[in-house]
């Protein structure tokens, strides 16, 4: 976002134009929407983790802020429910999921930005026209495959198609080994670099901050699929944080216990919030690529 | 050498190659064919024509789902991407405190669907915080989730909430604007709206086209949280409460394939299929009337 700071007109230039009263207004008039905005974003989050605190008296009326802070929910929701086991289901899904997505994205998008062939842009076309297939057509064959397969009740419907490189993943990777500079890759050509050698020495250094984005994301997805792990994990042993949290949740429905649904909704959600303070600047990125045309 | 280089090629593509016959190409046909005949796993089909689509024709369920869903698509998503906009618009020039406001902004993307589902269902709750921040202003709040009347509305303001992920895109779409364009307009004497009108608008439009044909293609798909704040499967089956309101289109899908009903699951699946085709070749067909084309400037 640096770059683009010079292409912004200097606003020195609008500040004579306006009239004083005029310009304070305007600024508060931006600065309310903006608190206003900031309000309505956190606020909710807010909310959420003073319920999770809250002993439960008081979490049935119409308090907003605990009169004690009720740690001991947390231990309550790990008593309740398998947590531990719901966060290593999950995490499995998401690491082995991630790694396949990179191992086999990375190559499919190099042969769609640096490899040269005839009905690249056609198959490239293909590649993204299944980005509009939606899960609902294939899954209902997928399931049948997983079944014969044996595969119900474990990870590998979860997994095992992360390493056929999905087209969004592709797309992301090779809008950004596009940016990355041919010369380099030229050079170690001529040097008698195969294109894979090309590939792991040149271009996935190059691309640290692009394949970190596509590896987050996924883990992102894994992480919070529902609709996946609720078809094909049924063992209570075997489901993910997602699933638990819905069941958990929609029996203590009935209950009102919502300090124990929001202190289960911390556990799950802490992680990524964590992950992403930590990779802000590269979801940022990812998110950014997105929306740009190739 | 250009016989190795073929090779290479298909090497580089094997995983997608493999990856779109086996879990996308199989599957698409497969599902095509269940679709005329009556399935159950296990079993083999027996081929019925048309009856799956004739019986999805005249099932009131259907069109309940399918009006759910124009309603979030035709109401929920301009909201969502007039909210991103306008927070992208405020955002946009580099000012002290505006990298806290972006990040905060963006944060509630990042929660699952499953999540923000579930603090939403608090929120709103009869005596919720929602409930007591509007009695304080002497509002009585509504039944949110459980009103079939204000259960799409409660269910857009939690898609509203996570709109970070389009702001970005839409602030990385305004920020390429090369500044030239503006001082052309300001010569002119053009005011905040008519810059806004006459370059703004247009630069943007493409990001515009991208966000609603995703949007459109997402609202179709949607799931996770209407399932949540329908409250699951209410007797183990997924009827989107209170009273249908909440019915997805994909929710009904699933009903019939938990119910074992593959072929009529098949049948909703291209049917689905067939709206998201003929949705993305009109919004590409408009294009030419409303999307910029940008010229090398940009």
């Amino acid at each position: 976002m640096n770059a683009t700071t010079e292409s912004l007109p200097p606003s020195s230039t609008h500040r004579y134009q306006q009239p004083r009263g005029r310009r304070a207004l305007l600024l508060v008039g931006r600065h309310s929407v903006l608190i206003g905005l900031a309000l309505m974003f956190a606020l909710p989050l807010v909310f959420m983790v003073l319920q999770s605190l809250m002993p439960i008296t008081q979490a049935k009326t119409t308090a907003l802020w605990p009169d004690s802070m009720e740690w001991g929910n947390y231990r309550t929701v790990f008593d309740r429910i398998p947590l531990a086991t719901y966060f290593v289901n999950t995490l499995k899904v998401c690491v082995v999921a991630t790694i396949g997505t990179v191992v086999s994205c990375v190559p499919v998008a190099y042969a769609f930005s640096h490899l040269r062939w005839r009905g690249r842009t056609a198959v490239f076309v293909l590649v993204l026209s299944t980005m509009m297939l939606p899960y609902q057509v294939l899954f209902v064959s997928q399931y049948e495959i997983f079944t014969s397969l044996g595969w119900i009740n474990s990870i590998l419907p979860l997994t095992v198609p992360a390493f056929f490189a999905d087209a969004f993943s592709i797309f992301l990777l090779r809008q950004f080994f596009l940016t990355l500079p041919t010369e380099v890759m030229d050079a170690a050509r001529i040097d008698g670099a195969s294109e894979f050698g090309v590939l792991a020495r040149v271009v996935v250094p190059m691309a640290r901050p692009g394949i970190m984005a596509v590896a987050l994301f996924q883990f992102l997805f894994s992480w919070s699929d529902f609709f996946g792990p609720n078809i094909y994990l049924a063992d209570e042993k075997s489901l993910t944080l997602a699933v638990g949290l819905v069941r958990f949740n929609t029996a203590l429905a009935k209950t009102g216990e919502s300090n124990l649904t929001m202190a289960a909704s911390v556990v799950f959600v802490l992680p990524i919030l964590v992950v992403f303070f930590f990779a802000q600047k590269v979801f940022i990125e990812g998110v950014t690529l997105t929306g740009t045309k190739g | 050498m250009a016989r190795r280089k073929r090779w290479t090629v298909l090497a580089f593509l094997s995983p997608w190659l493999i990856g779109v016959v086996v879990f996308v190409l199989y599957p698409i046909i497969n599902s095509l064919y269940w679709s005329f005949t009556v399935k159950r796993y296990g079993q083999p089909a027996r081929w019925v024509g048309l009856g799956n689509y004739r019986l999805l024709l005249d099932n009131p369920d259907l069109s309940m789902a399918l009006k759910n869903t124009a309603y979030l698509a035709l109401i929920g998503l301009p909201i969502r991407l007039f909210i991103a906009i306008l927070a992208a618009a405020l955002l946009a020039r580099p000012r002290r405190g505006n990298g806290a406001y972006r990040l905060l902004f963006y944060v509630p993307s990042v929660l699952p669907a499953v999540a923000s589902g579930a603090l939403f269902f608090f929120l709103l709750k009869q005596g919720g915080p929602v409930a007591s921040l509007l009695d304080l202003f002497g509002i009585e709040a509504p039944l949110w989730f459980r009103d079939p009347d204000w259960a799409k509305p409660a269910l857009i303001m939690v898609g509203t909430w996570a709109l970070g992920d389009v702001m970005l895109i839409f602030l990385a779409g305004l920020v390429d604007i090369p500044r030239s364009l503006y001082e052309a307009v300001e010569l002119d004497g053009a005011g905040r709206w008519a810059r806004f009108r006459y370059v703004t608008l247009p630069m943007i439009s493409p990001v515009i086209f991208f966000t609603v044909l995703t949007g459109v293609i997402g609202v179709l798909q949607s799931f996770d949280q209407a399932f949540v704040l329908s409250q699951g499967a209410r007797k183990g089956r997924l009827t989107g409460e209170p009273d249908g309101s909440l019915l997805t289109y994909a929710m009904l899908q699933l009903r019939y394939f938990q119910d074992g009903r593959i072929g009529v699951a098949s049948a909703m699946a291209w049917v689905m299929f067939v709206i998201t085709l003929v949705i993305t070749v009109a919004l590409m067909a408009s294009r030419r009337r409303w999307v910029h084309t940008s010229t090398e400037s940009a």
